[in-house]
């Protein structure tokens, strides 16, 4: 399985209605979960209401879950700039081993001047940064891992 | 006189200097972010150099960069583009120290129109109308300050002399939230833009957007190249523009357009510039001029037949202006779409890799842009990656010949609002003509009502 055929299952994913998916091939087992229950993007503050909700809505969260027990990663909602605390120079909004409580922001992703925060839909614990503040990352990368 | 020009912007305006450069056989020289350096300008440039990272603070904010770019160049004129530096006086007045032509107004009219309430007073010079209020900043006395108001008639707007573009101001409907708004104001204008001065004026309830486009050389001539209507608009950003303004008498633009011109005899200006103007009720009443070429430029290029590009590079070069005002005439009708990287419906960015590109073509038909298949958006600049003009014997020629283009035009692997321009041109409040500046917002709260 090479990552242009995961890609194309992710997006026949996200142009249908599904909520899971799962295909298996050479001893391969890819399982693509819509929502799933990590945590995902907040509402953006510099978007009306409306407009932020309908944004997170509209977006197909769809990111393959690493199955694990324990952990599970926070994934960009969209391409943009990661920002892990509110300003240069400030302390991240979360730091590892930090407990974090549903609705916290974690981080931020900036894209063409619009700051979206990405909050926490669960408390967790942080337990690893994999990204670096500033850094542009994909839609769908991991940002932070959770247990 | 120049020969060579260092282009300080990027995207689809870089482009668009470069090909009039071209056209008047000027060497180009692109500077660019570490994140457009694929760009197909950077790749045409006589010669290309690296300014700084991504981030726009770094690289085409960094004047330090440029200008040592200019030096290392040889660059000998700076275009500045929209945005970015294009309005910055301290920029104009380092470009000048370093012997560098600046391809703009000087930077003591840029500083002029950049303090709200001393262009105010300079166009009331020019017998340019305004909105009705004092063309001064407010006295700290309150019972002074809610006089004024009285005298002007509520609904009042408070907006910071400093401010522009929709930015720093506040409307008050009546006298209990005068001087509250007033306090507020001045804390965020101090804020802002490190000027706690405010003004205030008549609040216009239905206004349109209409402006006037001008050229002016060094030597004391002014033209003015008919006007624009740019009332459609979210949140004070323009989505789509037309020229001319329609439904307005000849007669009473060309009145307008003469005082323009001659505000800009008056106060020295040289180069194009716009000046904008709220329109209500057969009345134009001014509220700013930007001092640069417009992203909205094609339209007038479309319907005038003057490369307003090339004339601001010639006036710059000291050039006089070969046109007379006689010589100007506006023929057809134009309209321009932005088409922005961002979802149609809530209007969140969409940057990424676009995988398909297919373009509108044909008769009265231009697209303006630097993406195409296999351009990725970066994250970190607007979101404007085309605009779509086309020209039209009448409006509703062109409004046709819209419909037809946007119905062409496709984009894939990013979101776009091509689907919202295909409703608004569809749309028949619009298509009717004339609509105030809350019309489009007006339409999409009832879209997404329903």
């Amino acid at each position: 399985m090479d990552p242009q055929q995961i890609k194309t299952l992710i997006d026949a994913m996200a142009s249908s209605d599904l909520s899971e998916m799962e295909y298996s091939q050479d001893g391969w087992t890819l399982r693509l979960v819509r929502h799933a229950p990590a945590l995902t993007a907040g509402d953006a503050p510099r978007v009306p209401a409306a407009a932020a909700t309908r944004a997170v809505a509209d977006r197909p969260r769809v990111a393959p879950v690493v199955e694990s027990a324990s952990t599970s990663e926070l994934r960009a909602p969209l391409y943009g700039v990661v920002h892990l605390g509110p300003a240069p120079g400030e302390p991240p909004f979360v730091a590892v081993g930090q407990p974090v409580k549903a609705g916290q922001t974690l981080c931020v992703i900036e894209a063409m001047k619009v700051f979206n925060e990405v909050r926490a839909e669960r408390d967790a614990t942080l337990q690893a940064v994999l990204v670096t503040s500033g850094q542009e990352v994909e839609a769908g990368q991991p940002l932070l891992r959770f247990e | 006189m120049f020969d060579s020009v260092l282009i300080a912007n990027r995207g689809e305006i870089a482009l668009r200097i470069q090909r009039a450069c071209r056209g008047l056989g000027l060497r180009t020289i692109a500077v660019h972010s570490e994140a457009d350096r694929d760009a197909i300008h950077v790749r045409q440039a006589d010669q290309a150099l690296c300014i700084g990272p991504a981030a726009a603070v770094h690289s085409y904010l960094n004047q330090a960069a440029i200008l040592f770019a200019a030096e290392v160049s040889g660059a000998q004129a700076i275009h500045p583009g929209y945005g970015f530096l294009s309005e910055n006086a301290g920029f104009v007045a380092r470009v000048e120290e370093a012997g560098l032509t600046f391809i703009g107004p000087s930077a003591a009219c840029i500083r002029t129109m950049g303090d709200k309430v001393a262009a105010k007073r300079a166009m009331r010079a020019a017998g340019v109308p305004c909105v009705p209020g004092p063309d001064s900043t407010l006295p700290d006395d309150s019972a002074a300050v809610q006089a004024i108001a009285r005298e002007i008639g509520y609904p009042v707007i408070v907006k910071a002399a400093g401010g522009g573009g929709g930015r720093g101001m506040r409307v008050v409907n009546d006298e209990a939230g005068l001087l509250d708004a007033l306090s507020l104001t001045r804390e965020e204008a101090r804020r802002a833009f490190g000027n706690p001065e405010v003004y205030i004026e008549k609040f216009l309830l239905h206004p349109r957007h209409v402006e006037i486009q001008v050229l002016a050389d060094s030597h004391g001539n002014a033209l003015w190249l008919g006007s624009r209507d740019c009332s459609l608009q979210r949140r004070h950003q323009k989505v789509l523009e037309e020229a001319p303004a329609p439904g307005i008498d000849a007669g009473v633009i060309a009145a307008v357009g003469e005082r323009c011109a001659e505000a800009c005899r008056q106060i020295g200006y040289c180069g194009v510039g716009t000046f904008e103007f709220l329109y209500e009720n057969d009345a134009f009443y001014f509220i700013e001029m930007n001092t640069r070429l417009q992203v909205e430029h094609p339209v007038t290029e479309m319907t005038s037949g003057i490369d307003i590009v090339q004339q601001q590079i010639r006036v710059a070069r000291g050039e006089r202006l070969s046109l007379t005002q006689a010589d100007v005439s506006c023929s057809g009708h134009a309209i321009e779409c932005r088409i922005n990287a961002e979802n149609p419906e809530t209007f969140a960015p969409s940057p990424g890799l676009i995988t398909g590109w297919e373009l509108p073509g044909g008769w009265g038909v231009r697209v303006d842009s630097h993406a195409g298949a296999g351009y990725r958006v970066p994250p970190y600049y607007d979101s404007m990656i085309a605009k779509l003009i086309v020209h039209g014997a009448t409006r509703d020629d062109a409004l046709a010949r819209m419909r037809l283009a946007l119905a062409e035009m496709r984009v894939d692997g990013i979101a776009t609002n091509l689907p919202l321009h295909r409703d608004i041109v569809q749309e028949q409040g619009f298509a009717a003509g004339g609509v105030d500046i809350h019309h489009l917002e007006r339409w999409l709260q009832r879209r997404n009502g329903a």
